[in-house]
């Protein structure tokens, strides 16, 4: 499948001289579930333009499977790295759920019958089978968030790049999202999730990206970005390690950033003998 | 050349003296002639070429013919252009638009008047933003901006579409908070400050409701005929 | 004071249904009050209701009465609710007026509306900015702000109208984590202060920390109404498809295992 380069990465807006992107070197593999996280300005959605080539880099390279991204098009790279954006306002346009479905497969230039059988898998993915014909705008915010990330899932993309796809959502939302983001993985697709939603980070991607100023501070599976050798680094970022991590840094159970962690911990130290449940 | 002494004179009195008095003579002289420089070519070379019942030739190039009556006159309209132009530029260069709107809703127009200017004139540059910001979402589908005429026409809709119906949402999401900040109250409001004015600003307005009347009977009568008016 | 909505139910032009329907319900003076409930349950209307905002400037049928310290408030022109009810909503930046150069005149804007005397407006405007510890923001141009501090910002011009209730609809929604603690913070010091605020919210957390009492919604219609601890546990909730608590969850997780260790009362979730 694919994996993501990017070798010291760097990028100036036109008009100011501060690097928004500030030298980033990343390896991103095929099927890896990452997250990236930061302040707003941390440089995190301009490093996600990147990947699809919506901004082009002031210095350094991007690479896809060993090519450069330079040498293609935006609408070459959609078939690549697909990117989900997070105001759904800004990107709904059909009259229909299935119509909105079919753009981004339309685009690409599949055949009918494929367009079709994307359209349908991707609707199941987000639970939005039966809306076909729905009005995306009689929908509530939660589902039509859906929409837009089966808009990008029916694209079929070895990478899929989701901004905020958890913000708005209430639980079942949330679930769906959890889902999508296991499924994807499964599939030997890779997810980059863009959150400010540390718990439903820890609970769910494998790798943790912090960045701050441009530049990754943290890089890492959750057990270690959230653990409290991390903490110092997490909070000059104004980023908080999610509730189950910090009631094990205040009951010395460790590094436990979700609440299995939390539980087999305890467990261990409740009963030092017994296995522990498969965290 | 008769007819050129009130355009200049008006200019001297009426736009450069003001601004340099006020300081903007500079930035006033640049973007008066960047305004009005469409317009001047073509009045220069509509009047030069092609004056009728020009006599005196100056010169020939192929079919048409520059006439001194035409050069006259074209002067003459393009100094006329520069009083229109160097006083509205001028009036945009020591007028805050926000004094403007305070002035007029302490006088007792409607405060709604100047917000709805206000916030006309801000709707542009968000549109962009939001076009941009579609643009992108919808490249990041595929959508090929890139490519040739019939691919671009057929990306209009799904970013004009969304482009309108957010600002309509954006409007109506402003509407509410306006209305939670008690906007539609009948009647007037508080102002904090109204823009100084001062006995000179006061007599020069009097001054000027009382020169136009005077300078149109003027015109009209015939008085001035024999000064090229 | 208290506001209160009678078998209150709220029609939307062109829907065929109710999105709130036979919500009754009392907000006293100086509660803190939890709205949750799924997307769609109903909680934006309960809260443009509340505030007046519907029907006056959302085209709807109300059914039912609104009542001000026992009037009905039917007849109530929107500038006479804003001085009873203040509204917060989700985006930054569709609050601002867009005609204030600065923080002060921003938050000054509301209560100039109303035509009160000058000084009176700059007090207001003073005191509003200290209550939401703003101060040292005064002369900044409010568009340059970050999301959470225009967040400040909207919620001081509000305060300056000195309403006495405050209904938010989810305002931390569209906030990065740094402006979710600035509005959190903020809110949690104007409840400790006694004000009488009603949040809706999918942040069930931040609903645990500053809310005394949470009502959930589904559906348009109250199905739970409580004290704050006992409906934020209720079982019931993920079903209503409302998010538990981290502490809530983290001790199901607990109790789950057999494991009956106490955790630490003081972390804020």
């Amino acid at each position: 499948m694919t994996t993501v380069v990017l070798e010291d990465l760097v990028h100036t807006y036109a008009e100011g001289s501060v690097r928004a992107v500030d030298g980033v070197d990343l390896r991103i593999g095929s099927g890896e579930r990452v997250a990236l996280v930061g302040q707003n300005g941390s440089g995190k959605s301009t490093l996600a333009r990147h990947l699809n080539g919506l901004l082009r880099p002031t210095d350094g390279r991007v690479l896809l499977d060993g090519v450069d991204a330079r040498t293609r098009t935006v609408a070459q790279l959609a078939r690549a790295v697909a990117v989900c954006f997070q105001d759904t306002d800004r990107q709904i346009f059909a009259g229909s759920v299935g119509k909105e479905v079919a753009f981004g497969p339309r685009n690409l230039g599949m055949p009918a019958d494929v367009q079709r059988a994307a359209v349908t898998e991707a609707l199941d993915a987000v639970g939005l089978a039966a809306e076909t014909s729905t009005n995306p705008y009689d929908l509530g915010y939660s589902r039509r968030k859906l929409l837009t990330i089966a808009s990008v899932l029916a694209m079929r993309t070895p990478v899929v790049v989701l901004d905020e796809p958890t913000t708005g959502q209430d639980a079942r939302g949330m679930d769906r999202v959890a889902t999508i983001v296991a499924r994807l993985a499964a599939d030997g697709r890779t997810v980059i999730a863009i959150s400010h939603d540390m718990r439903f980070v820890a609970e769910h991607f494998e790798r943790v990206i912090v960045m701050r100023a441009g530049k990754v501070v943290l890089d890492g599976p959750p057990v270690a970005v959230f653990g409290s050798a991390a903490w110092d680094t997490l909070a000059s970022t104004y980023l908080e390690a999610p509730y189950p991590a910090r009631v094990g840094q205040r009951m010395s159970l460790g590094s436990t950033p979700t609440d299995v962690a939390v539980v087999a911990a305890l467990g261990a130290r409740v009963h030092p003998g017994r296995s522990r449940p498969d965290a | 050349m008769g007819g050129v002494a009130g355009p200049v004179g008006l200019i001297v009195v009426a736009v450069l003296l003001p601004a340099i008095w006020a300081g903007v003579a500079r930035r006033l002289i640049r973007t008066a002639l960047l305004l009005s420089l469409p317009i001047a070519i073509s009045v220069l070379l509509i009047n030069v070429f092609f004056f009728p019942g020009g006599q005196d030739i100056l010169l020939r190039i192929g079919p048409v013919t520059a006439t001194r009556e035409g050069v006259a006159f074209a002067m003459e309209t393009l100094l006329r252009i520069g009083v229109i132009s160097g006083s509205i530029t001028l009036f945009y260069l020591t007028t805050r638009p926000s004094d403007l709107v305070l002035d007029l809703e302490r006088r007792g127009v409607s405060a709604r008047l100047g917000f709805v200017t206000n916030a006309a004139v801000q709707m542009v540059p968000s549109m962009v933003e939001r076009a941009a910001s579609i643009t992108a979402a919808q490249r990041a589908r595929g959508l090929d901006t890139e490519g040739g005429l019939r691919k671009r026409l057929s990306g209009v809709v799904p970013i004009v579409g969304p482009v309108i119906l957010g600002a309509i949402n954006e409007v109506e999401a402003r509407t509410l908070a306006l209305e939670a900040r008690g906007f539609s109250r009948p009647g007037r409001r508080t102002l904090l400050w109204a823009p100084g004015d001062s006995g000179i600003q006061r007599l020069v307005r009097w001054l000027i409701v009382v020169t136009v009347p005077l300078a149109i009977a003027i015109r009209s009568s015939g008085m001035l005929a024999g000064f090229g008016g | 004071m208290t506001l209160a909505l009678h078998g209150v139910g709220y029609r939307y032009a062109g829907a065929s249904t109710e999105s709130i329907t036979g919500v009754s319900l009392e907000m006293r003076d100086g509660e803190v009050v939890g709205l949750g409930g799924a997307s769609e349950a109903g909680k934006s209307t309960m809260c443009l209701v509340l505030s007046g905002l519907a029907p006056r400037a959302i085209k709807g049928v109300l059914s039912g009465t609104l009542l001000v310290d026992g009037e009905d408030v039917t007849a109530w022109p929107m500038h006479r609710m804003a001085e009873v009810v203040g509204t917060i909503f989700q985006d930054p930046t569709t609050q601002l007026s867009g005609v204030c150069a600065t923080v002060f005149e921003e938050v000054c804007f509301g209560s100039m509306n109303l035509g009160l005397a000058r000084d009176k407006v700059i007090d207001r405007t003073y005191a509003a900015l200290d209550a939401m510890g703003i101060g040292e923001l005064a002369a900044r141009d409010p568009s340059r702000l970050s999301g959470g501090q225009m967040q400040l910002v909207a919620i001081a011009g509000l305060l300056a109208m000195r309403p006495r209730h405050l209904v938010l609809d989810e305002p931390t929604a569209q906030l990065d984590p740094a402006g979710t603690v600035l509005v959190a913070d903020a809110l949690a010091h104007l409840a400790a202060e006694g004000a009488s605020i009603l949040i809706a919210e999918q942040k069930t957390d931040m609903l645990a920390r500053i809310c005394s009492r949470v009502l959930i919604l589904e559906s348009g219609r109250i199905v739970l109404d409580g004290a704050a601890e006992d409906v934020l546990a209720d079982a019931r909730l993920d079903a209503l498809g409302v998010p538990a608590p981290s502490a809530v969850r983290l001790r199901r997780a607990l109790d789950a295992a057999g494991l009956a260790t106490d955790l630490p009362a003081d972390l804020v979730a």
